[in-house]
């Protein structure tokens, strides 16, 4: 059915024009004279020399969370494979050297030509092992090949750029290192 | 050789060098191009063109607070391609941009820029008067000169053989004369309280009296928007509007050509502004101080002069403090080479706002009356600059508030449609400023005014 919207029918000092205009200007005018007098308010960003601020909860290039031995946690299950919208996920395993492990990663690919930033990966994990918090939001490449991440390249975070995560701190060069490592009780190759 | 004779050479001078106030305008347009573009940017809380910049020994990259940016695109206007559409009249086409722009050498001709200089030279008192051309109908020259300026918007629009271009000339030719009726009707109230056409009178009744926009507030009303109409300016601008005709009478320009078209409708803001001033807000008068007074105590006028100066200078520092302040706090990259580019422009303000100061200072402590009176009452030439200078000042004030309001209102306004555009001029504002002389004229009749 069709929904019928009835518009308000304008008064008549609205019909006036002239205290509407007066009203617009000194709208302007407060935009103009904080621009001018309060310069540094003004919510640009010189962009790139200014980054904007991005929060960690914010979906941006992917990273696989480390075991404190520096293996990645990741153990091949595929599940983000299977939940990617886009197909943009390769993964291969092969057989784990850590006998309460079975499996572990051989080739982690992400083509971030193709990905949609969705973050159902990172849903999907059931090991929370990707995470998307790096902040990197600035994707530039020579090549198409260059936009794929391998492994080597979504595992290589430093702890240090996360302080506030704990998880993050269990990896090597982590506060929580040596505190991790002697919970695990053995040193896993 | 009596011609040369009747004057003495002081007089000679000041009446050419009066000459230079033709390139007022031109000034102008250096100062409006980036006041349009800044505060343009500002009214949409965006910053402004603020990139290029000129590279200076010690400061680094120097952005002039990004007037920079107006110098490259001048440039870059300047060195491009002149060039003429297949089948345009070829004379017209070319000569229709200098029109506008060539008119406004003309206009402030007739402009008093100061309060008439009496002061004694040579044992003779001299009088030079404020404008270049003291005519007795001043106004009326200066009304025919700006619409000449619709001259070269209709030539180029016939000449460039476009219908855009025709249908923007046809446009602005309806809209001169509709707006120029309505322009000269609302100003006639005044002219009737003034009882002159010069603009000399009309300003210095404004200063004995009161002022145009106090006496007539109306047709101050009326008389700006009809004078906003008549620069083709937003809102109305109904001649290029882009949505319907591209850029109207100048869609076939390119280059200088449209830059000439661009500062010719600069210039015509700035002569608008300057009518506006001088009709309605009492010209190169100081307010609330007449010209004997100020002459009286030219010391401490002055004084005051400088300190205000000097006040803007301190507060120019002080918005630079602290936005360096929160600059330098932040986590922007190339703070460190900005902060550099600030340090010129403290030192600027810094040294503008102690010169401002001492010389305020200096006046008021050593400025006696007896440099400012000859002993027959009559000023020395020291005064009659110093008030010639400080009129000039008061003027060019009011000129850039009107300016301002030119730009304030094309940013704020969405453009009209054409036909309300002339529903505007011909049935309201023109109606009003009937009215508006009629009451005038009988109130006037009845107070025992002229």
């Amino acid at each position: 059915m069709a929904r019928v919207i009835k518009q308000k029918p304008m008064t008549i000092i609205e019909r006036l024009y002239i205290f509407e205009a007066m009203r617009g200007l000194w709208t302007t005018l407060k935009h103009a004279a904080r621009g001018l007098f309060r310069y540094e308010e003004l919510p640009t960003i010189s962009y790139p020399e200014g980054q904007p601020e991005v929060r960690n909860s914010y979906r941006a290039k992917h990273r696989l969370m480390l075991r404190p031995d520096g293996t990645p946690r990741c153990v091949a299950c595929g599940m983000c494979a299977a939940a990617c919208p886009a197909h943009c996920i390769f993964i291969e395993a092969t057989q784990s050297d850590d006998p309460r492990i079975e499996k572990r990663v051989m080739r982690f690919d992400i083509d971030h030509l193709v990905c949609v930033f969705c973050g159902l990966c990172a849903e999907a994990c059931p090991v929370d092992a990707l995470r998307m918090d790096t902040k990197q939001i600035v994707f530039e490449h020579r090549k198409r090949e260059d936009f794929v991440a391998h492994l080597a390249d979504l595992t290589d975070w430093d702890p240090k750029d996360y302080p506030e995560d704990a998880q993050s701190q269990m990896a090597p060069g982590g506060t929580k290192n040596a505190e991790a490592r002697k919970v695990w009780g053995m040193e896993v190759k | 050789m009596d011609i040369i004779e009747s004057k003495s050479w002081v007089e000679w001078l000041i009446t050419i060098a009066k000459f230079a106030f033709c390139f007022v305008p031109v000034l102008y347009i250096l100062l409006l191009i980036p006041m349009e573009r800044r505060g343009a940017g500002f009214m949409q809380d965006r910053q402004g063109p603020n990139r290029s910049y000129i590279k200076v020994p010690y400061f680094g990259r120097i952005r002039l607070l990004g007037y920079v940016q107006n110098m490259c695109d001048g440039t870059k206007l300047f060195f491009k391609e002149m060039f003429a559409p297949k089948g345009a009249s070829k004379f017209l086409y070319y000569v229709a941009p200098a029109i506008p722009f060539a008119i406004v050498f003309l206009s402030p001709c007739v402009i008093p820029w100061f309060g008439p200089m009496v002061f004694e030279w040579g044992g003779k008192v001299v009088t030079i008067s404020g404008s270049i051309l003291d005519s007795d109908v001043g106004i009326l020259l200066l009304f025919g000169f700006s619409s000449l300026s619709a001259y070269g918007a209709v030539l180029a629009g016939w000449a460039s053989k476009s219908k855009y271009s025709y249908l923007g000339s046809l446009r602005t030719s309806a809209m001169t004369i509709s707006y120029e009726v309505c322009q000269g009707l609302s100003m006639m109230g005044l002219l009737v309280l003034a009882g002159s056409f010069s603009l000399t009178d009309i300003v210095s009744w404004q200063e004995h009296h009161v002022w145009g926009i106090v006496a007539q507030p109306v047709a101050f009303f009326c008389f700006l928007i009809a004078t906003i109409a008549e620069t083709g300016r937003a809102p109305f601008d109904v001649a290029e509007g882009e949505p319907e005709l591209v850029a109207g009478y100048h869609t076939e320009y390119g280059a200088m050509q449209f830059g000439l078209f661009y500062m010719g409708e600069y210039s015509h803001i700035c002569i608008s502004s300057f009518l506006v001033a001088t009709l309605f807000l009492g010209g190169y008068s100081v307010p609330f101080v007449t010209t004997e007074t100020m002459q009286a105590h030219m010391g401490g006028s002055l004084a005051i002069l400088c300190w205000v100066l000097a006040f803007l200078a301190l507060a120019f520092l002080h918005m630079m403090h602290r936005y360096s302040k929160k600059l330098a706090a932040s986590r922007q990259s190339n703070k460190n080479v900005i902060l550099q580019e600030y340090k010129l422009y403290k030192l600027v303000g810094w040294v503008a706002a102690l010169v401002f100061i001492a010389a305020g200072v200096a006046s008021w402590m050593f400025y006696t009356p007896e440099m400012a009176h000859t002993a027959a009452g009559v000023n020395t030439i020291g005064t009659a600059l110093g008030t010639a200078a400080i009129h000039l000042l008061v003027l060019v004030v009011k000129s850039v508030m009107f300016c301002w309001v030119w730009i304030w209102v094309r940013w704020t306004l969405p453009r009209f449609r054409y036909d309300h555009v002339m529903n505007l001029g011909w049935k309201i504002i023109l109606n009003i400023a009937i009215l508006n002389l009629v009451v005038t004229a009988v109130v006037a009749k009845l107070l025992g005014g002229n």
